[in-house]
């Protein structure tokens, strides 16, 4: 599904990623942690095609495809979604009208017609319920007034309605509180199957009790310099990430 | 020492004068005017971003009637608007395309005919005293032509818009045309004026029109600018207010060559309520100039402004809103709202709020925004998969959508709409 050879990226002249490797298959939950400033949201971003991050070195293999050959509205049209840390408020545009912009693009990269109203429709309706969201927010402008978690449950109902290959979701634990954890937890655990990878990328463990991953990875100073499976993670949450900076006995 | 003020005279000695024999002294006094106003430059702060010097370069001249309906003039400008139609090309009422008489209780007719008939009496043949303050006034007047005479009795509902179609073609032509809103008291209607040209017309419209809206009376104006060509265009409106009246006007530039809008409002009479709305997206080397004034003279009366602008290319924006809260206008709110995106680095606006608040006891908010698109806000689009143009339109309708949704009609707003996004390859 993904895989990442040597991935070095800077933003302003400073590096950031330095020769990082990931090899994600299909249907995998792969977890990255690690502390502040390691390269965890730079990843996100890279991946997810943002412009002021400069690859240098390295490639990026997405289903068959050179992702970095692509923009980002290509990247998310063949499948790729990022779930932002910091959801953007767009005044002014309806969530709805966004999210029809958005699967219509799809469908018609893929040589399909534009969705029907009706079928529009059912599909908010399935998919705003996976994440408890009212009526009432989806009809808004785009993450206007929402709350922290509000927002986060709009990521996870964006990217249900767009049904991606590879979801990333870049601290979507950040700010919330334990029921919209769970709520968006559930809504990740509903979209898991065998043809769907997701990249969870966490500063805590405790996602990790709601979205079990199949492999753990420790990021610091822009390479992975640990992998395991979700003991590692447990193991992170006791002892701290300082032993991990640690050069290995 | 020598005054660098274009001459001016080449400029318009070769217009023919107004035919109006009921708009003579007015005609009269304008051609008075015109030797003595100073012809607006730089030097003028009112005109310090919009001087004239470009127009003013080449002598025009003041076309024929047309004979018959100019092929380019579409029969319905707006699909799906069911309206009554006045239809004038180049200053003159082209009378077989027009719905007269409208409706009982209405009295719609060119402005010359009712001059003749006697109904705009004495010193009410001017309301706006536009040609003793401006050079530009002085030079409509004393070329006045026609336009629409309006007027509703008490009590009467125009039951479809009044569409106010005016077309320019020709070369270097000079249209002046004047119309004259009158709405009894307790009436109501809904009025658009169309602005069109042909796409190789040359010149200027200098047009005038003068409203009164009566005692719980409810005027609505549509204004929608959209010249092909190149056409200088200065437009001035002249409203006054009743107590308890409302008037809404929306002045949306959709293209122009070179525009200055003046739009003067005054309250005469308690609770009465204005809302002046607009949007302007140049591009090119296009100009497009706002200036309003909202005075608020007696208490208790609401105005709510609200100009929206988009820059591309290397265009240039003004937007100057003037608003005067009298003495004796306790109780006044007002709120005033200019935001302008400059999209290309080669464009710019030059945005001026000025209050001039004389009352104490009065609620009075403004603010002028200048910035660009949200990279952030494009960004979050692209990431589901919509593309650079279509997210970008996503955000411009975004931007201009409740000045569009306040619109009289929605299938005016559309079809403004969806002029905007063609000209701009949004869709």
């Amino acid at each position: 599904m993904l895989t990442i050879k040597n991935l070095h990226a800077q933003v302003d002249q400073t590096a950031i990623l330095k020769g990082l490797d990931l090899e994600i298959a299909p249907g995998e939950v792969h977890a990255i942690m690690g502390p502040n400033g390691s390269g965890k949201s730079t990843l996100a971003s890279v991946l997810a095609g943002r412009e002021d991050y400069e690859v240098t070195q390295g490639s990026v293999d997405f289903d068959g495809s050179d992702l970095l050959d692509m923009d980002a509205s290509d990247r998310a049209r063949e499948g790729l979604f990022l779930a932002f840390q910091y959801p953007v408020e767009i005044p002014g545009v309806s969530n709805l009208n966004f999210m029809k912009a958005a699967i219509n693009a799809q469908r018609e990269h893929r040589g399909m017609e534009a969705i029907s109203a009706k079928d529009f429709l059912a599909l908010v309706k399935e998919k705003s319920a996976l994440v408890e969201l009212a009526g009432r927010l989806r009809d808004r402008s785009v993450n206007e007034g929402f709350s922290g978690g509000e927002k986060k449950r709009n990521e996870i109902f964006q990217m249900a309605m767009l049904e991606p290959k590879l979801a990333i979701l870049d601290e979507t634990d950040s700010g919330l509180d334990i029921d919209a954890l769970r709520i968006v937890s559930q809504g990740v655990n509903a979209m898991r199957e065998a043809g769907r990878s997701f990249l969870v990328i966490t500063h805590y463990q405790r996602l990790l009790d709601h979205i079990v991953p199949d492999h753990v990875h420790v990021l610091s100073d822009g390479k992975i310099v640990k992998s395991g499976t979700k003991d590692l993670a447990m193991e992170l949450e006791e002892k701290g990430y300082d032993w991990i900076k640690e050069p290995a006995v | 020492m020598a005054d660098t003020t274009p001459t001016s005279k080449a400029f318009w000695e070769g217009l023919t004068p107004s035919v109006s024999s009921g708009l003579a002294s007015v005609a009269e006094a304008g051609r008075a005017a015109l030797d003595r106003l100073p012809v607006p430059t730089r030097r003028s702060e009112r005109w310090k971003y919009s001087p004239l010097t470009a127009m003013l370069a080449q002598p025009l001249n003041s076309p024929e009637a047309p004979h018959g309906i100019p092929e380019d003039v579409h029969v319905q400008p707006i699909p799906g608007l069911d309206a009554y139609r006045v239809v004038l090309v180049n200053g003159h009422v082209v009378t077989e395309a027009c719905d007269f008489p409208v409706a009982e209780g209405v009295i719609c007719m060119p402005l010359f005919q009712a001059l003749d008939e006697g109904r705009l009496q004495g010193g009410d043949a001017d309301w706006s005293g536009y040609h003793e303050r401006e050079w530009v006034g002085a030079l409509h007047a004393a070329h006045a032509q026609d336009g629409v005479y309006l007027e509703l009795e008490e009590g009467v509902t125009l039951d479809r818009p009044l569409l106010v179609h005016h077309h320019v073609t020709g070369s270097n032509v000079a249209v002046c045309p004047r119309h004259r809103i009158v709405m009894g008291d307790q009436s109501s209607a809904e009025v658009l004026v169309w602005h069109s040209s042909s796409s190789e017309a040359t010149g200027m419209v200098n047009a005038l029109l003068e409203g009164h809206v009566g005692r719980g009376a409810r005027l609505g104006l549509d204004k929608v600018q959209n010249e092909q060509g190149k056409i200088f265009h200065l437009a001035h409106e002249h409203v006054t207010q009743a107590s308890d009246s409302t008037f809404r006007v929306h002045s949306m530039t959709v293209q122009g060559h070179w525009v200055r809008n003046e739009l003067n409002v005054a309250q005469k009479g308690r609770g009465a309520h204005t809302i002046m709305h607009g949007v302007y997206l140049p591009k090119d080397q296009e100009h497009v100039d706002n200036h309003t004034t909202m005075d608020h003279t007696v208490p208790n009366c609401t105005s709510s402004e609200l100009y929206k602008g988009i820059l591309y290319d290397r265009s240039t924006g003004v937007f100057n809103g003037k608003v005067f809260v009298r003495q004796e206008a306790q109780q006044t709110n007002a709120y005033q709202q200019n935001a302008n995106i400059v999209a290309d680095q080669g464009a710019s606006i030059n945005a001026k709020p000025e209050l001039e608040i004389y009352a104490d006891d009065v609620k009075c908010s403004h603010g002028c925004t200048v910035g660009q698109f949200d990279d952030e806000a494009l960004f979050y689009l692209k990431s589901r998969g919509i593309g650079e143009r279509a997210a970008r339109a996503l955000m411009v309708q975004a931007f201009i959508g409740d000045v569009l949704a306040g619109m009289g009609s929605e299938e005016v707003a559309a079809e403004v709409e969806t002029l905007l996004s063609e000209r701009h390859g949004w869709m």
